[in-house]
């Protein structure tokens, strides 16, 4: 474990128990996942059972427990995405990354993900990469998003 | 009172409660999941709900709503049905049907449920959602697959056990039990799995070993700690199957899985007699008329004083009961004690000089044939108590203490359910708790004020809480008539509140705080245990606290009490019950007028014995009046007297020595003759708990060549000319019931001194001493102190079931101090001590402060006392071995 990595996060923490959410989205923005170790020191220097932070952890999707890729691609499923053609998108994505949902491409560049609705039900069928907006993606739409962030 | 009706039934309640508990009192039968009776409900199953009216026109949670004047309930209805059978299913849904191989089959709460609501099939599909199971964890299984998400083993473990070890993890639909990493890092309670309705959660101990209806159920004291829950024993053709308790569910790792200790390999079956300088097996005849031939012939050549006693706090109070017998009836002297005097009984002296020691007048009785285990007298109108007993707290009240303070003490390694009781209390958002210990502890999480002073230096916490006190309210009076208070407030003034908190290593402000919350409490509880009362000067540490509790303390108010701990399971009995060289039975003095009524008008010898500590200084003197033979009731006094190598070269000097005990100890090594005893369900007996419990065993199992310690006491008794005979114990209980008034009212469950009788109290300030050095220069202070999963040297024995959570003693150590001495865990080393010294592993503790080490009691190797003088502090240099 890499302490000062940490330490330059919880530093700028009280160290209580409230500060758990946003400590856990600097580390998660910082190393790309939540290591173990970290997860574990965290729970000593905030007091909070180690349980409960991966309570937590589990509960919302912005937080992995395994390392995720270089870049992060969310599909929305939400009712009109979904209807709109989410699912094909997914299927698609999958092939062509060759990689299940919820998991990691092996050259380490893509995550994919589901999630539940990204608010922008006007345009869907939509998904995201990273923090940008794709809108009214069709299938044949997808290998030109991927080529933007393929090295 | 409220007036209801449920069903039409026309029902009176006490206002407070919920519909469910007010059915379930009335034996109307309602539904439910996720309720049990001794957790707070969360109404998240929702299979309870009943038509209420007035009220909103859905159904409501039975579990979760309140009794109402002029309520109608409804618990069964068409509507009620469907939802029900629906809820089900969506239970059902993702239920892994392997009730075959299931453990819980047949007492499994779905199951019944299932039927009892008559769900005809799940005709609902979804994503399965499993997890595998957890084979790995110690001592529990997990099978996620089968959970129903109820939260009663989160809820426990939270809000009961205080573990957390436990809790949901993802979110909706996939929501499932964990622990985050695997195996499961917790107390092994084993808690949950009793709590579990389903068979989500499974005891590893009784997997695959005896189906729920093919078992018979003996309900019985727990024998691990002086703690006195009640649990069932599951037997099966004469075996043990399991340990367990439906009714709280609550229970530490030694009660639960400590019992395969009683067919440990090391248990001794045969009696032993030295011949030829070694110990060889025996019949009980052989071992009996050896035993009495070398004490009698002590006795005729030195005289009755010649042979000293040492009681038992792992022996019942019968057993006890007949082994002081036997020495101030039999013999005529007061040479006994037991080995609670190291702890325990110094707890009572200061108390005795605070509080005055306990005393019951005008108690109706003895009244003739009670039943049994039942105290002949009853509690009238004009009854008066008074004494320290009165003052200490019970158990089922801590809950209702609005503020603690737990000084020098890891609560749940000392007394798992004092910690319970705490945890309970927390429950209440006013409650205000202070943790005072030189070592981080589990309660340090929800302490309001946590104070990290040095080791030892309890009494200067103490001293400088009450300055605190003092300055804050110089008009604060206790609560109940005291004397010597002027004096008292003088003999604080020999240090600043400043320097108070310096020489304890405290800041004043926490000290301020804590003080703060101590005065403001309406019903303030004291906690304290044996690690405090074990040092050198453990009797003054428990004076400051008898002196402190008579500041703040609140006597009469439910929750508000000393609680010191009685450690083992009859620590408290063995005292109350006379086995000390100064108190009889409930605790009278010498020269008590009721004294003669013991044993038929004979006179009690009026001098009082030489305490345990004081026989080895006369032994070390070489004086005649030293011992020349002992009869041990068990009690491994190598194992707990400190400087291991004083004591056995002085228990070299006794010439003749009879030891009962279970295992082969150390001392057992040393002894003349060895009496194997029964434990546990081998026997029938009482104990009473640190609380003041009277708990009784029952002989559930058969005795394996042993024999119960008040059979062989009556036999080795009557050996020697003083004959006794009883039929039982429950006969022995009723004998020394009928001299003691401070039992009036009592019975099997009930506690000493919470049995009605109205107390009047007084008090008085006894100044104590504030000299914390312990000598030596060498760098670490180590504490010698209680694991969690041990219970003395009891549960050390394969195959205990907590041995494999704890299988050996590790000096534990600060990570910067390890990585200094260049240690790491897992490493041999060496601790030395002026006095000897011991190999130990070394384990790192973060909440052990730099300086401080630790080191568990429990274990023959490393054995801790190689290193002690007369404290259970000691200075000590560590080095890689």
């Amino acid at each position: 474990m890499d302490a000062a990595r940490l330490e330059a996060i919880l530093s700028r923490y009280e160290g209580e128990p409230y500060d758990l959410i946003p400590v856990l989205q600097e580390i998660q923005d910082n190393y790309g996942y939540l290591p173990k170790d970290e997860v574990k020191e965290v729970a000593r220097r905030l007091n909070v059972p180690l349980t409960q932070i991966y309570s937590v952890a589990t509960f919302y999707k912005m937080f992995s427990l395994i390392p995720k890729g270089r870049h992060q691609v969310k599909v929305c499923l939400g009712t009109t995405c979904h209807l709109k053609g989410g699912p094909r998108l997914v299927d698609s994505l999958s092939s062509r990354l060759g990689v299940e949902v919820g998991y990691t491409s092996k050259d380490g560049q893509f995550s994919l993900e589901t999630v539940g609705c990204l608010g922008s039900c006007a345009q869907a069928p939509v998904m995201m990469v990273d923090d940008k907006y794709f809108a009214r993606v069709t299938v044949d739409k997808v290998p030109k998003i991927l080529k933007l962030y393929q090295s | 009172m409220i007036n209801l009706t449920i069903d039409g039934r026309a029902i009176q309640a006490e206002p407070g409660k919920t519909i469910l508990e007010v059915a379930r009192e009335n034996g109307i039968f309602i539904p439910y999941l996720c309720y049990h009776p001794a957790l707070k409900p969360i109404g998240s199953c929702r299979i309870c709900v009943v038509e209420v009216k007035p009220g909103p026109p859905r159904p409501l949670p039975a579990c979760a709503t309140y009794v109402a004047e002029g309520q109608e309930v409804v618990t069964a209805s068409p509507r009620l049905t469907a939802i029900r059978q629906e809820l089900m299913k969506l239970v059902l849904i993702n239920h892994a049907l392997e009730c075959p191989i299931c453990d819980k089959g047949g007492e499994c709460e779905l199951q019944e449920l299932t039927h009892a609501l008559g769900v005809p099939e799940v005709d609902l599909t979804a994503i399965p959602a499993t997890s595998p199971p957890d084979y790995e964890s110690l001592l529990v299984e997990r099978h996620t697959d089968r959970c129903v998400t109820c939260g009663r083993c989160v809820r426990l473990c939270r809000d009961h056990v205080g573990a957390m070890a436990i809790n949901f993890m993802q979110r909706g639909y996939f929501t499932e039990l964990g622990s985050g990493l695997l195996p499961l890092d917790c107390e092994f309670c084993g808690s949950c799995i009793d709590i579990c309705p389903v068979g989500a959660l499974i005891n590893k101990q009784f997997k695959y070993r005896a189906r729920a209806w093919e078992v018979t159920k003996t309900e019985m004291v727990c024998p691990f700690c002086g703690g006195g829950c009640t649990y069932e024993l599951h037997l099966k053709d004469g075996e043990i199957m399991r340990v367990y308790n439906g009714e709280t569910a609550l229970l530490c790792g030694r009660g639960r899985f400590g019992w395969p200790v009683l067919s440990s390999p090391e248990r001794l079956r045969t009696p032993l007699v030295r011949v030829n300088g070694e110990l060889k097996e025996a019949t009980w005849e052989e071992a009996l008329t050896a035993a009495a031939g070398g004490l009698k012939a002590v006795l005729e050549e030195a005289g009755p004083g010649a042979l000293y006693g040492v009681g038992s706090p792992r022996a019942t109070n019968e057993a006890n009961y007949l082994f002081q017998k036997f020495f101030r009836a039999g013999l005529g002297t007061n040479n006994l004690d037991n080995p609670a005097r190291l702890h325990y009984v110094k707890a009572l002296s200061a108390l005795g000089q605070v509080f005055g020691w306990p005393e019951v007048k005008e108690a109706d009785g003895p009244h003739p044939k009670p039943p049994a285990y039942t105290s002949p007298f009853t509690v009238k109108e004009d009854t008066k108590g008074s004494g320290f007993t009165f003052v200490l707290g019970f158990l089922e009240e801590l809950p209702r203490a609005d503020a603690a303070l737990i000084l020098g003490a890891d609560l749940t390694p000392e007394l798992p359910p004092l910690g319970w009781g705490v945890n309970a209390a927390r429950q209440k958002d006013d409650f205000k708790l202070v943790v005072a210990n030189p070592r981080g502890t589990k309660f340090d999480r929800w302490a309001t004020v946590s104070l990290r002073y040095k080791p030892g230096a309890e009494r200067l916490v103490v001293a400088g809480l009450m300055k605190a006190l003092l300055t804050a309210k110089p008009d604060l009076a206790p609560a109940v008539p005291a004397q010597g208070f002027e004096e008292f407030k003088e003999s604080l003034k020999k240090f600043s509140l400043k320097e108070y908190a310096s020489r304890a290593g405290v800041e004043v402000a926490d000290l301020e705080a804590a003080a703060a919350i101590l005065a403001q409490a309406q019903a303030p509880a004291i906690l304290f245990g044996t690690e405090l009362l074990s040092q050198d000067k453990g009797d003054m540490n428990a004076l400051a606290l008898a002196d402190l509790f008579l500041l703040v303390g609140k006597p009469g108010t439910p929750g508000s009490a000393l609680y010191p701990v009685a450690d083992k399971a009859n620590t408290r009995g063995v005292c109350e019950l006379g086995v000390l060289p100064d108190r009889l039975p409930g605790l009278l003095p010498l020269d008590s007028p009721a004294a003669p009524a013991f044993w038929g008008d004979k006179k009690v010898a009026q001098q009082p014995g030489p305490t345990l500590l004081e026989v080895l200084d006369l032994l070390e003197q070489d004086a005649p009046e030293a011992p020349r033979a002992l009869w041990a009731l068990g009690g491994d006094l190598l194992r707990w007297l400190p400087n291991r190598s004083r004591t056995e070269k002085l228990l070299g000097k006794v010439k003749f020595m009879v030891v009962q005990d279970a295992f082969r100890t150390d001392t057992a090594k040393l002894a003349d003759v060895v009496l194997p005893v029964a434990i546990h369900a081998e026997q029938e007996g009482s104990f009473i708990s640190s609380t003041g419990r009277l708990g009784v065993l029952k002989a559930a199992l058969t005795a394996d060549g042993v024999l119960p310690d008040w059979q062989i006491i009556c036999r080795l008794a009557s050996a020697l000319g003083v004959p006794m005979s009883y039929r039982n114990p429950a006969q022995i209980f009723a004998e020394f019931a009928r001299q003691i008034p401070l039992y009036a009212g009592l019975a099997p469950k009930k506690a000493v001194g919470k049995t009605g009788i109205p107390a009047e109290l007084k008090g008085t300030f006894v100044p104590f001493d504030l000299d914390i050095s312990l000598p030596g220069r060498r760098p670490f202070t180590l504490i010698i102190g209680k694991v969690l999963q041990h219970s003395g040297s009891y549960t050390t024995h394969e195959p205990c079931g907590t041995l494999v959570v704890t299988p050996e003693g590790a000096v534990s150590l600060n990570p910067e101090d390890a990585a200094q001495l260049e240690l790491k865990a897992g490493d041999k080393a060496r601790v030395i001590s002026s006095h000897g010294e011991v190999e130990a592993k070394v384990a790192l503790d973060p909440l052990l402060p730099a300086g401080v080490a630790f080191l568990p009691e429990h274990f023959a190797q490393p054995a801790a006392q190689m290193l002690t003088l007369n404290s259970n502090l000691v200075r000590v240099s560590i080095q890689k071995a």
